[in-house]
C-alpha cells in the first residue's frame, strides 16, 4: 500500500487521535440517558463522529491522489512560538515594556532577513504605542513594570 | 413605515458624537490593518478587540463593525495594487484589478471598488433593516429543538460552502465542537477536559483560538513563502472612474449587491462566497465585449460590491438568531458576550439602541470609508511599502496583548502558542479553519439545546422531526449534504471554488 495523499493521511490520523482522546476522557463523566443527558454523552458522540471521519480520511489517502505536504520549516514556527511564550513569562514577572521588547526582538528572528537596528526601533515604537494607547488612553489593566 | 421610524431612531443613536467617533476610529483602523497584506478581517477584528473594551456595548459593536468593513475595503486596495489579496474575499478582485493596475488604470479600479462597495453597503443596510426584525420575531418562537436543528443546518451549510475537502471540513467542525466543550459544563457544573487546570475551567479563549488560526499560524506560513511582488504605487492618477466606466459597471454593481446580500445571510456565506459568486455570474451575463481576466472593470465592480454587501448582511443571522455565519461574526458574538449581552432574537426588543444604532451606523461607516478611501488612497499605498519583516512582529504584539486583555490571564498567552502550533499543522494539511471556529462557538450551544429538547420530550428523539421548524432545517441540511455528495455537482462545486 502506498500513501497517495499524505495531507489526508496525516490529517485523518490527527482527527482519529483527537476523537479517541475525547471519547476516552469523556468516560470519567456521567453518560446519563436520553431523557437526562449527562456531561459525558455529547462529547462521546461527537468524538466518535470525529474518529469515524478521521478513519475515512486516512483510508481514503491510500486511494485518492493528493499533493505532497509543503516543507515544514522549523525556524518560523519555533521562533514565533518561543517568542510568544517568552512574552507570557515576561508579562507576568517583568511587565508589559519588557514583554513587548522580548516578543519583538526574539520574534523578528522568525524571518530570515533581520535588521537589528530596525527591529530595535520597531520594538521601541510598539512599546510607546502600547503604553500610550492601551494603558494611558484605554486604561486596560496591564502591568507596565516588574511587580514586586 | 415602522422600519423607517426605527432607522430614524437608530440614526439618532449613531449620530451622537461619541458613536460617530468610534465608527470613524473603527473604519480607520480597519482600513489601515486591512490594507496590510496577509492580515484578513478575522485577525484584524481579533487584534483590535481590546480597543473596544471599556466602552459601552453600542459604541463597541459600532466600532467592530467599522473595523470589519474597513478591513474589507482595505483588502481590495491591496488586491488591486499588489496582487496579494488583503483577505480571501478579495481574491477575485486580484484577477481584473491587478490587470487594470498593470495597464495604468489602478486609479479607476480603486475608485470603482470604493464606489461599488459604498452603493452595496447602503443597499445592504436597508436589507438588514427590513429583514432582520421579522426574522427575529420568527426566531422568538423557536424552541430548543428548532435551535438545535438550525445549528446543524448552519454547520452543514458552512461546510458545504467551505473551500477544500468536504469531509475534512466536517471533521474540523467536530474538532471545533469538542474544543468548545472544554471547561465547565453549564448543566452539571462538571469541569470537563481541563486536566485539573483551574485556568481551563472557563474553557479555551475564543479570541486565542481565532488569533492562532487566522493570525499567528498565518504569519508563520507567510514567512515560509517569502516571495516578492511588484507593487504599483508609482502612478495611480485620478481615482475617479470615467462616466463610461460608471455606465458599464452600473449593472455589475447592482448584480453584485443583490447576490452578495443574499449569500451573506447564508451560514458559511458572507463576503468570501459572495465575491466569488458575483465574479462567476458577471463572467456569464455581462454584455460583450468582455475582457475578464485582462482588466475588465466589471470584474472589479461586481465582486467588490458583493463582498461588501455580503459582509454587511452576514450580520442578520448574528443579530437575530445569535448564530454566527462566519468566523468574523463569531468574534462579534464573543465581543457581545464580553460586554455581558447574550446574543439572540431578544437583543432587538431589549436593546433597541444597540440594534438600530448598529444598523444605522453602517450607513455612516460606509460614507466614511468612501471619504477615507478615495482621497487618501495615497496614504494607504505608503502602508504597502512597509516590509513584512517589520509587520509581523507588530502582529505578534497586537495578538498577544489582545488575548491577554480579554481576561487579564497570562494563561491565554500560552494557550495561543499551543493553539498556533495546532493551527499551523492543520493549515499545512489543508484543513480549513473556518468550520472549526464555527463549531467551537456553536458546539456548547448545540449541546445545551439538545439536552433541553430531550429533557422536555422525555428522551424522545423523534421530536426533532415532528416539530415542523426543526424538521425543515434538518431536511434542508440533509438535502444540502446529499446534493453536494452527488458526483456531478461535486465536480461543479470544486470547479467553482477553484475559479
Amino acid at each position: 500500500m502506498r500513501i497517495r495523499s499524505p495531507r489526508d493521511f496525516w490529517a485523518g490520523l490527527i482527527f482519529i487521535a483527537f476523537g479517541v482522546a475525547f471519547i476516552a476522557l469523556a468516560q470519567q463523566y456521567r453518560l446519563g440517558d436520553l431523557h437526562r443527558i449527562g456531561p459525558g454523552m455529547f462529547p462521546t458522540l461527537v468524538g466518535a463522529l470525529l474518529a469515524g471521519l478521521g478513519l475515512i480520511i486516512t483510508t481514503r489517502a491510500f486511494v485518492l491522489e493528493g499533493t505532497p505536504i509543503e516543507r515544514i520549516e522549523a525556524r518560523p514556527l519555533g521562533v514565533s512560538l518561543l517568542a510568544i511564550v517568552l512574552f507570557g513569562l515576561a508579562l507576568q514577572w517583568l511587565g508589559l515594556v519588557a514583554a513587548i521588547a522580548v516578543l519583538v526582538l526574539v520574534g523578528a528572528y522568525a524571518a530570515r532577513d533581520v535588521r537589528f537596528v530596525q527591529t530595535l526601533a520597531l520594538a521601541a515604537l510598539l512599546i510607546l504605542f502600547a503604553v500610550a494607547v492601551f494603558v494611558q488612553m484605554l486604561g486596560l489593566p496591564l502591568p507596565l513594570w516588574p511587580t514586586g | 413605515m415602522e422600519t423607517l421610524v426605527n432607522l430614524g431612531f437608530g440614526l439618532s443613536v449613531a449620530l451622537t458624537w461619541q458613536n460617530v467617533l468610534y465608527c470613524f476610529i473603527g473604519c480607520f483602523l480597519g482600513t489601515v490593518v486591512g490594507v496590510l497584506p496577509g492580515i484578513g478581517p478575522v485577525a484584524t477584528v481579533a487584534m483590535l478587540l481590546p480597543f473596544t473594551f471599556g466602552v459601552g456595548p453600542a459604541p463597541a459593536l459600532i466600532m467592530l463593525a467599522g473595523i470589519y468593513y474597513g478591513a474589507q475595503y482595505g483588502g481590495s486596495t491591496t488586491a488591486i495594487l499588489v496582487n496579494i489579496p488583503g483577505e480571501t474575499s478579495s481574491v477575485v478582485t486580484t484577477l481584473d484589478g491587478y490587470q487594470m493596475a498593470r495597464r495604468g488604470r489602478a486609479g479607476p479600479a480603486l475608485g470603482i471598488a470604493a464606489i461599488g462597495s459604498f452603493v452595496a453597503g447602503c443597499i445592504a443596510t436597508l436589507v438588514i433593516a427590513f429583514f432582520a426584525p421579522p426574522l427575529a420575531e420568527v426566531a422568538l418562537k423557536f424552541g430548543p429543538a428548532d435551535y438545535f436543528s438550525l445549528m446543524v443546518f448552519g454547520l452543514v451549510a458552512a461546510v458545504v460552502l467551505a473551500r477544500g475537502s468536504l469531509i475534512k471540513a466536517i471533521a474540523m467542525t467536530c474538532l471545533g465542537i469538542l474544543l468548545g466543550l472544554i471547561g465547565t459544563d453549564v448543566n452539571s457544573g462538571v469541569i470537563r477536559f481541563a486536566f485539573g487546570q483551574a485556568e481551563l475551567a472557563d474553557g479555551i479563549g475564543f479570541v486565542a483560538l481565532a488569533m492562532a488560526f487566522f493570525g499567528i499560524a498565518d504569519v508563520v506560513i507567510n514567512l515560509e513563502r517569502a516571495d516578492k511582488q511588484e507593487v504599483f504605487t508609482s502612478r495611480i492618477g485620478s481615482v475617479l472612474p470615467t462616466p463610461e466606466d460608471l455606465r458599464v459597471s452600473f449593472w455589475s454593481i447592482m448584480r453584485g449587491t443583490g447576490l452578495g446580500s443574499l449569500l451573506g445571510i447564508l451560514p458559511g456565506g458572507g463576503a468570501l462566497l459572495a465575491s466569488f459568486a458575483a465574479y462567476m455570474v458577471e463572467k456569464k451575463v455581462a454584455k460583450p465585449p468582455r475582457s475578464f481576466g485582462e482588466g475588465d472593470i466589471r470584474g472589479v465592480a461586481a465582486p467588490e460590491s458583493a463582498n461588501n454587501a455580503g459582509a454587511q448582511t452576514s450580520f442578520i443571522p448574528m443579530l437575530t438568531l445569535g448564530i454566527p455565519s462566519n468566523p468574523t461574526m463569531a468574534l462579534m458574538i464573543g465581543a457581545l458576550t464580553i460586554q455581558g449581552i447574550q446574543p439572540g432574537p431578544q437583543v432587538m426588543t431589549e436593546r433597541p439602541a444597540l440594534f438600530w444604532g448598529l444598523i444605522a451606523s453602517m450607513w455612516i461607516g460606509n460614507l466614511m470609508l468612501l471619504v477615507l478611501n478615495l482621497p487618501l488612497v495615497g496614504l494607504w499605498i505608503k502602508l504597502l511599502a512597509v516590509p513584512y519583516r517589520l509587520l509581523f512582529p507588530a502582529i505578534f504584539v497586537f495578538c498577544c496583548i489582545g488575548v491577554y486583555t480579554v481576561d487579564s490571564k497570562v494563561f491565554d498567552v500560552y494557550a495561543i502558542a499551543v493553539l498556533s502550533a495546532l493551527a499551523y499543522f492543520m493549515l499545512k494539511l489543508d484543513c480549513e479553519p473556518a468550520p472549526l471556529i464555527l463549531g467551537f462557538i456553536l458546539g456548547p450551544m448545540m449541546e445545551e439545546n439538545l439536552r433541553r429538547t430531550l429533557m422536555i420530550a422525555f428522551g424522545d428523539v423523534t421530536v426533532f422531526v415532528t416539530r415542523p421548524i426543526s424538521a425543515a432545517f434538518l431536511i434542508a441540511a440533509a438535502v444540502l449534504l446529499v446534493v453536494i455528495a452527488l458526483p456531478a455537482l461535486r465536480a461543479k462545486r470544486e470547479q467553482a471554488i477553484q475559479e
